[in-house]
């Protein structure tokens, strides 16, 4: 007899044998499909052909609905909180033209328009008012923040500031995370959650583009040399935001318990395509503690497993990933410097479960042929999928310039890598 | 002479930008790039040889700490820095034309990408290699780039995307480049573009770091 979704995913994270390889498209910001995808595999898969959502505006991921999660073999659900990116919340559907022509639909908090350019500005909270905080360019099918960067006074710089947005849930956030947790009850799909508010220094959060007006160090290249030139501001910031992070956590298990099996807790890239952002000394005096500190009060109050999403050449920081308490890594950037497959499931497959790395983004799902990307991902499941300890998803989102033809081809090896028919 | 000049060249490598800037820690309150390169001068030291003794050491050093891992990008911001704080006093030497520069390099963010952290160490670590660099921003297209290579005749153009979704454009750009001004050295770069995409496209060179494009732009210039 097949295993529930539920189950599957959660016997691959206490490392018990399971009768397949789980499936993640959908479940969190960093393994979702982006909305022209969306829209092109629903039609692939002969599903409803209306307007897409789109419920992750700053990348504008496409909502993975439960018809497409059932026409791909998807085992994940994600819980959100209550805002996106941009500081709206997903509800007042509208149709939206994008760029590239297609109608979507986004929540009436979405509110932009074209600066000189002719490119797309969003404005936090919906506000018009405000300073637009996202621009998508006219040939790009995503946002990037706006560095709203206000002048830098040495002697009047306070991590108060930078910790404006770290804040405990509030009566509406509860609400909201226990909306969730109802529509789930009778669910038999595995559940992640993005917590929320405890992702340490991640560079697409630090200029905060769902707020009016950021305060402190908001400049992204100005935060990567504060992490060098100011690490008693970063450790202010950081000692602070864990005790509210933990708050959250505290909060969030009160209202969802064991429903929840996995918690995206941090996103921060400290990988590039051939080395790493920092030295391994500098993440364990820098971030380790912190992270410990989170995963520890995870792994003393609930069954939890946690997740950290770091792209690029990560090798020379796994150790310290586990060192401070990490289960899960994503996305496993498999076509980086030292990030081979078999040298990571080797070296780390005891005490690292990948989520990711189940096909190359980069190299070979938007350019090669299907026939290759089948072999591909034939080859990476048997990889990770050995012995267990492996939640099948992408090398980060799915983009737009994909063809669908390659991502029906990594389902159609997926089913065959999980025994089942093509 | 030559303790000020190895003194500018410590501080780029160490991203001391001025007196003021805390960083190192065991410099605190020394003067940094900008006070030594303004001493320099003021003690008549040319600037030519505080551009090639004093800057271009200190960022080939930390250049190559960068690539071997032994720096990283907030250490490579922090000596970009700190020679930008220096070289800020050679602009009227490079306006005058006393100080003469190994070549003018263009270079951009391509259309649709708006990724420029990696383009902006490049450009940073070119230009502290002794070449004036003249950076075009992000999301540029085919036009505005053939503009500026025709306001430098000569000059070297350096394209970086950092997207599968935004790489693509490269091939236009370089095909526009090519139909007009078929001797420019084209230079790419960026997390998903490879040598072979280099090829494929007709740019002449790829480098996965900062060093390798100033070794390329080096020998090209120094074969042309």
């Amino acid at each position: 007899m097949t295993i529930t979704s539920r189950d599957c995913l959660g016997r691959v994270l206490r490392r018990e044998p399971t009768d397949r390889i789980p499936v993640d498209f959908g479940g969190t910001a960093v393994t979702g499909i982006h909305v022209r995808m969306v829209e092109l595999l629903r039609r692939h898969y002969g599903l409803d052909e209306g307007p897409v959502k789109v419920t992750e505006p700053y990348q504008m991921l496409g909502e993975v609905g439960a018809d497409l999660r059932e026409a791909m073999g998807i085992d994940v659900v994600g819980l959100t909180p209550r805002t996106t990116m941009f500081g709206f919340e997903n509800r007042g559907w509208r149709e939206f033209r994008t760029f590239w022509g297609q109608l979507v639909l986004v929540p009436e908090g979405f509110q932009s328009s074209l600066d000189g350019n002719g490119d797309l500005v969003i404005y936090p909270e919906g506000d018009r008012t405000a300073r637009p905080s996202g621009r998508m360019p006219k040939a790009g099918f995503f946002f990037d923040t706006i560095v709203r960067q206000d002048p830098i006074d040495e002697s009047r710089l306070d991590p108060a500031d930078n910790l404006e947005e770290f804040t405990p849930l509030d009566e509406r956030d509860v609400a909201h995370w226990k909306a969730q947790v109802v529509a789930l009850e009778g669910s038999t799909s595995g559940v992640i959650a993005n917590v929320g508010g405890t992702a340490l220094g991640d560079i697409a959060l630090v200029p905060g583009p769902w707020m009016k007006n950021p305060r402190g160090i908001r400049d992204v290249a100005e935060w990567y040399m504060t992490t060098a030139a100011r690490p008693d501001y970063v450790h202010a910031i950081f000692e602070k935001q864990t005790d509210v992070a933990i708050g959250r956590l505290q909060a969030l298990h009160a209202i969802a318990g064991e429903l929840i099996q996995a918690v995206f807790l941090c996103g921060t890239d400290f990988g590039t395509q051939d080395s790493q952002f920092l030295s391994p000394r500098s993440f364990r005096e820098l971030y380790l503690p912190y992270y410990r500190r989170m995963n520890d009060w995870i792994h003393r109050h609930t069954g939890w497993r946690t997740f950290k999403h770091s792209c690029g050449s990560v090798e020379p920081l796994i150790s310290s990933f586990v060192d401070a308490g990490f289960d899960i890594l994503n996305p496993v950037q498999v076509n980086a410097a030292k990030m081979d497959p078999q040298t990571l499931k080797d070296k780390y497959g005891e005490r690292v479960i990948f989520w990711g790395g189940g096909a190359d983004t980069q190299r070979i799902l938007p350019f090669a042929s299907p026939g290759e990307v089948e072999a591909h991902v034939l080859r990476q499941c048997e990889i990770f999928g050995k012995g267990g300890g492996f939640v099948f998803n992408t090398v980060h989102n799915v983009q737009a310039n994909v063809p669908v033809e390659n991502v029906a081809a990594m389902v159609r090896a997926l089913r065959r890598a999980n025994g089942r028919a093509a | 002479m030559s303790d000020i000049l190895q003194r500018l060249s410590e501080c780029v490598e160490a991203g001391k930008a001025n007196a003021s800037s805390p960083f190192p820690a065991e410099l605190k309150g020394q003067p940094g790039a900008d006070e030594l390169c303004q001493q320099a001068l003021a003690a008549g030291v040319s600037p030519t040889d505080v551009l090639e003794r004093g800057l271009v050491p200190g960022m080939a050093r930390i250049g190559e700490k960068f690539n071997c891992g032994d720096a990283f990008v907030p250490e490579m911001l922090l000596s970009a820095r700190a020679m930008t704080a220096a070289m800020k006093h050679l602009r009227p030497y490079f306006a005058s034309g006393e100080v003469k520069r190994r070549g003018v390099f263009v270079c951009c963010t391509v259309q649709g990408d708006l990724h420029d952290i990696g383009k902006n160490i490049v450009a940073m670590v070119v230009e502290g290699a002794g070449f004036e660099v003249v950076d075009l921003g992000v999301d540029c297209r085919a036009e505005k780039i053939l503009e500026a290579v025709e306001k430098h005749p000569g000059c070297a153009v350096g394209l970086s995307a950092l997207l599968t979704t935004t790489m693509v454009n490269m091939e236009h750009i370089v095909r526009e480049i090519r139909a007009r001004h078929p001797q420019t050295l084209i230079l790419v770069g960026g997390a998903p573009v490879t040598r072979e995409f280099c090829e494929k496209i007709g740019a002449n060179h790829y480098s996965p770091d900062p060093q390798g494009a100033v070794l390329y732009l080096k020998s090209a210039i120094a074969a042309a």
